[in-house]
């Protein structure tokens, strides 16, 4: 095995593309661990540490936050200068296992990974974050609902790393709420819901749902957002929203749950997430 | 390919060079090459905890950590947490206490612990339930733990 450490992001992209077989180390919080297991034998790793630019968080002129790629779980859940339902982003990294492994893990690790029930997945759907991209043929910005394609798959191709993630600005007043079912604490969730709200009196201005660990990608529906927006939000279209995504939900039978389970009880997640998202905005009036 | 490639490792202050593949972790080159065997290997997994040492003083899982990815960094181990002679507070806590039994998880117990009075010197009991929540013991139920830390930590504030 081959070991490199790059100093920037040109000959990190350098190295990646001529050694096929190359893997980006970013964390080692899941890459160590397969190697551990002998579930990856990279021929080549480029370590990411080296690259200083990847590991800043700025907030740009059109209030986006850009978290660098190689910011671990635990500058993203303690940064302070997401807003409004960006903090959205900031409830996910805090709740991701326990804090060594928020220590280590990264936001770019994390999402080139793509496992559907790690805990940005659903946040960064729901806040409609962009994944900034580079590679030998230059660089490419991806929605996240359009990056994450199927299990532990992205748009990635060979030669490619992750750069930086975009968090939008959310709108002012919105809240963000990122509710995990979990068998216990620090463990990947059974499922879980993210959700951005901003409510004008009783009428909700801006809605957006997201759920995780239930199927190969996050899951959202436009339909189901549209419907609730507009509207002042009452338990009955709150339960038909939940259902609705429910049956979007290609779950599995797995160690921590049955598919059948995830679905029951990710109907009234929604539920839950969104009352509680409209009670918060409430107290921010 | 599998060629041995030298490196430093800076470890309780102490300059080692050592060659190591580039797979190997620095849990197996702090075992195995150093003869530091108080991080113990448990899961290699980064479940447990068991492996946790601090990197530039902040926690880590050693067994996640690659040796070649360490060598710019201050490595303490629980070796370089006190001397033989003079426990830190916190391990006299955890022996006059009782949370330690079976001592598997104590070291990384205590780097865990040790991190997290670092950061927050007046923790409640909940927050030093989150902050050793990344190790896991299967001897004491935790309790006696808890209660260690708690004392260690007003001990340290006297």
């Amino acid at each position: 095995m081959q070991f490199h450490q790059p100093t920037d992001i040109d000959e990190a992209v350098s190295l990646l593309s001529k050694n096929q077989g190359a893997t980006c180390l970013a964390g080692g919080a899941t890459l160590v661990a397969m190697m551990n297991a002998r579930l990856a034998e990279p021929e080549t790793l480029v370590s990411l540490k080296g690259i200083a630019e990847l590991s800043a968080i700025e907030r740009l002129a059109d209030g986006s936050v850009r978290i660098g790629a190689m910011c671990r779980h635990r500058d993203t859940a303690q940064c302070t200068i997401l807003t409004d339902g960006q903090l959205l982003v900031n409830a996910a990294a805090a709740c991701i296992a326990n804090p060594v492994v928020r220590n280590m893990g990264t936001i770019g690790g994390s999402v080139a990974f793509a496992d559907p029930a790690a805990d940005y997945p659903p946040a960064l759907v729901a806040v409609g974050a962009v994944i900034e991209i580079t590679g030998s043929e230059g660089t490419r910005e991806v929605n996240a609902h359009e990056f994450f394609v199927d299990w532990y798959t992205t748009v990635l191709t060979v030669g490619e790393l992750i750069v930086a993630v975009r968090v939008p600005a959310m709108p002012i007043g919105s809240v963000g709420v990122y509710h995990k079912l979990a068998r216990v604490s620090g463990d990947f969730g059974i499922a879980s819901v993210a959700v951005v709200l901003s409510m004008l009196g009783e009428i909700c201005q801006y809605i957006r749902i997201t759920i995780g660990g239930c199927g190969p990608t996050p899951v959202s529906l436009p339909e189901v957002e549209s419907a609730l927006a507009g509207q002042s939000i009452e338990d009955d279209s709150l339960h038909a929203a939940g259902k609705h995504l429910a049956n979007a939900c290609d779950p599995v039978d797995d160690v921590r749950a049955s598919a059948e389970y995830r679905r029951v009880v990710v109907q009234r997640m929604v539920v839950r997430a969104v009352k509680e998202a409209r009670s918060r905005c409430g107290n921010t009036e | 390919m599998n060629h041995q490639l030298p490196i430093t490792l800076s470890v309780n202050q102490v300059q080692h060079s050592v060659k190591v593949l580039a797979q190997d972790t620095l849990l197996a080159v702090l075992r195995d090459k150093l003869s530091l065997t108080g991080a113990k290997r448990g899961c290699n997994q980064g479940i447990c905890g068991t492996c946790t040492v601090l990197k530039d003083g902040s926690p880590v899982r050693a067994c996640l950590s690659l040796a070649i990815n360490s060598a710019d960094c201050e490595i303490t181990t629980i070796e370089g947490l006190a001397t033989p002679e003079s426990l830190s507070p916190l391990q006299s806590a955890l022996a006059r206490s009782g949370g330690v039994q079976c001592g598997f998880c104590t070291s990384g117990m205590l780097l865990s612990a040790h991190a997290l009075l670092k950061d927050n010197p007046e923790p409640s009991e909940d927050d030093v339930r989150v902050g050793l929540s990344g190790n896991l013991c299967r001897c004491t139920g935790y309790k006696k733990i808890v209660e260690a830390v708690l004392e260690a930590a007003r001990e340290i504030q006297e």
